[in-house]
């Protein structure tokens, strides 16, 4: 009986063989497929910011309409995981097919290794339509051929609230003693002027990179090349300009946070916070409103003769040498300056675009805008996307111990140039292979 | 009856059982029949193969990875140059440093903590329900307990608030942007999460003491803490090298709440050895130098590991 049951329910030896087979195909389906593949008509975009997906979602119904094309967006909430994936994929088949990447040295990092298209194409058909602002052109440039298309256009302003502002007398200043002056009268008034954080690492920059670019654009960007030393007077005179702000008590407390500050800014209780235009939905999340309470300003330049510049910042747009979809990429790319997806995208972002010819967001975004192109500002990339990231992302840290001990200038200049000359000889090296 | 006596009747022989009897011959013909000392092998594979894959493999790659310079795409030979850099690196320095303050701070706060608690709830009559509540932290993932203690470790978050309302103004501080205040932040706030699997365990360990032995020792005479030094605490010892040897590995092992609340920083201040190996790897694409470090955690991790189990378990586990 006990030999009949066992005959009865041993599963025919097939099944077991079966499952076996199908067990393994599938570790080799999995291990060998491009598993990211999207359906025809649709191409995935990978990035690492959250707040970017319904924007490209918006642009990607656009882009549908003119390019028959949708954008499927993949979000990685990490910019470390997002920057990993990235370079540990590149050169497979399971790599994305697009991505919303960094411009200047980052995206350079990126095409060096062989595994982005080039945009040279897709960059001169845009340029010539006038959807896209040619100045933008040498950040997603490397050896003469471009790699990336620009996706926003930020710029790098101070939020202020204009009802305090008012209160006080004061108004957006235009000349650096103005802002001097109102920084004092904040102060004087018991409302912390300026918003300074190490919170999250990168904004450790933010104070360099404003104050170093306003009282000498050309030494920034020659610095930010290679080309100065950070041991130079101008970069020591800069770090103590920060720490005079310190010393005044100007600054808010470093672990503050840009949404904490930007909340503090709506209430009234700070006076200005440096930042990206696309930080401006954090602001409105807190209650302001642009071109009623809350508006900002380019910081002025240190001397009146020094001729206007601002901070720009703007993501690049890439497609994958080895993506699933990489006809659909390039097809997608084509199509992401026309007004319609570039005007979707950014009015749903609520930042500035990179072509002209769109209309900006919101009355904050049309002020700047306005003074941007009014003043002929010479546009410069921001501190993370130059200069080698390696050097940046050690910099950071070095700039983060500044602003927590202002007293440290000199030896943080003198650490900073020893990793300078440690990774732009890495950098030039490579350059040559 | 007599004819019973006189004349006994004859047992009929009983019939042979053969009783199978194991010999050395019979055990071979059987092995034999399994397949010989090969056998075991195709059993054996699958465990071998997952701890080869995942553990001795990495673990030489990592060795062999570290005697280079590897940015990710090229890399060259350069020896041992990577473990020389270690030693004059001041911030593998401080990142030793705060992986020993980790070791000493989560073996004398949540061990001891977790021990205090257990042995004052233990016969409390609402004793279980403070011990739950001291547990419940324990179900939150490190992550989302990191962004709970940011809301109070900030400088003007919930502690710096509550000092400055009681007047103790001179109390508050930037806790998570100075050394070494960051480090013992957060050392404070995976106590609170971690402490509660202690007093479990302990709580465990005291419930499985006889009462008798209690009982003998204070008729004995011995109350309070002789009876705790002398009775209570020696049979603890078992629950004790576990608790102990779980807060070793943990704190060796602190990523997570370290990386939400500072990211390592300001200015790489907090990073562990974890998290250091983290940021030159995957950061700064520093592969053979990452690897080095790795290196050196796991030598700290497996010494650390086999110093204390040595000492603690009991000789005939270890043989």
């Amino acid at each position: 009986m006990p030999a009949r049951s066992h005959a009865l329910h041993r599963p025919p030896p097939l099944a077991r063989r079966t499952l076996l087979t199908a067990a393994t195909a599938g570790l080799l389906a999995t291990a060998c497929g491009s598993a990211m593949s999207q359906p025809a008509g649709k191409v995935a975009l990978h990035g690492d910011n959250n707040d970017w997906r319904e924007p490209l979602v918006r642009a990607g119904d656009a882009m549908r309409s003119v390019a028959g094309v949708e954008l499927v967006p993949e979000v990685i909430p990490s910019m470390e995981s997002f920057e990993q994936i990235v370079k540990s994929s590149l050169r497979t088949r399971k790599t994305p097919d697009m991505l919303k990447y960094w411009s200047g040295y980052r995206l350079m990092d990126l095409a060096r290794t062989g595994g982005i298209e080039e945009l040279t194409g897709a960059w001169d058909t845009a340029e010539s339509a006038g959807w896209v602002d040619p100045t933008l052109r040498p950040a997603f440039t490397y050896r003469d051929r471009v790699y990336g298309l620009p996706m926003n256009l930020t710029y790098w302003v101070f939020f202020h609230n204009t009802e305090v502002f008012a209160d006080l007398g004061l108004r957006a200043p235009t000349t650096w003693p103005e802002f001097l002056d109102a920084c004092a009268a904040l102060k004087a008034a018991g409302i912390t002027p300026l918003h300074a954080t190490t919170d999250g690492r990168w904004p450790a920059f933010i104070w360099f990179m404003e104050v170093l670019s306003r009282q000498d654009p050309d030494f920034y960007e020659g610095l930010m090349n290679g080309r100065e030393r950070y041991t130079d007077p101008r970069a020591e005179r800069a770090l103590t300009t920060i720490a005079e702000f310190a010393d005044n008590d100007w600054f808010t407390a470093l672990d503050t946070n840009h949404v904490d500050a930007a909340a503090s800014v709506v209430r009234g209780s700070l006076g200005m916070m440096p930042g990206g235009t696309f930080m401006t939905p954090n602001l409105i999340n807190a209650g302001g409103e642009p071109g009623r309470d809350i508006d900002a300003f380019v910081l002025p330049m240190a001397r009146a003769e020094t001729p206007p510049a601002v901070i720009f910042e703007s993501s690049a747009l890439v497609c994958t040498v080895k993506g699933p979809d990489r006809e659909e990429a390039l097809e997608a790319a084509a199509a992401w300056l026309h007004p319609e997806v570039a005007g979707a995208f950014s009015s749903t972002l609520q930042d500035g675009s990179p072509n002209p010819g769109v209309a900006p967001a919101n009355p904050l975004l049309d002020g700047v805008v306005s003074t941007v192109r009014e003043r002929g500002a010479r546009m410069l990339n921001r501190f993370w996307e130059l200069g080698p990231p390696e050097l940046v992302e050690a910099t950071v840290d070095d700039l983060a111990g500044f602003l927590l001990n202002p007293s440290s200038a000199r030896s943080t200049l003198a650490t900073m140039q020893e990793r300078a000359d440690d990774a732009w000889q890495v950098w030039r090296e490579a350059e040559k292979s | 009856m007599s004819e019973t006596l006189s004349a006994p009747r004859a047992t009929p022989p009983r019939p042979r059982v053969r009783v199978p009897v194991r010999s050395p011959r019979t055990g071979r013909k059987q092995g034999r029949a399994l397949g010989g000392p090969l056998t075991p092998i195709p059993w054996l594979l699958p465990a071998l193969a997952l701890v080869g894959v995942l553990l001795v493999y990495p673990f030489l790659r990592s060795v062999y990875g570290s005697l280079f310079e590897d940015n990710g795409f090229e890399r060259s030979f350069v020896g041992l140059d990577n473990y020389a850099r270690l030693a004059e690196d001041p911030i593998f320095s401080r990142s030793l440093l705060n992986t020993l303050m980790w070791v000493v701070g989560t073996l004398l706060l949540p061990v001891l903590l977790g021990l205090l608690i257990a042995v004052a709830t233990h016969r409390m009559r609402l004793g279980g329900v403070i011990q739950l509540l001291v547990v419940l932290p324990y179900a939150i993932s490190g992550a989302a307990t990191a962004v709970l203690w940011n809301f109070m470790l900030t400088s003007d978050g919930a502690i710096n608030q509550v000092l400055r309302a009681v007047g103790l103004d001179s109390l508050a501080h930037p806790w998570l942007l100075e050394w070494p205040h960051n480090t013992i932040a957060m050392i404070v706030a995976s106590t609170w999460q971690g402490t509660g699997l202690n007093v479990v365990l302990f709580a465990i360990g005291l419930r499985a003491i006889p009462r008798e032995t209690l009982e003998a020792a204070a008729l004995d005479g011995a109350t309070g803490w002789r009876l705790f030094r002398h009775v209570t605490f020696p049979q603890l010892k078992a629950v004790t090298v576990v608790v102990v040897g779980m807060a070793i590995v943990n704190s060796l092992k602190a990523f997570d709440m370290i990386w939400v609340l500072t990211k390592g920083g300001p200015s790489r201040s907090s990073e562990t050895l974890a998290l250091t190996m983290y940021r030159e790897t995957f950061r700064l694409f520093h592969v053979g130098y990452g690897s080095a470090i790795a290196l050196v955690l796991t030598v700290v991790v497996v010494a650390s590991a086999w110093i204390y189990l040595r000492r603690q378990m009991p000789e005939s586990a270890r043989s």
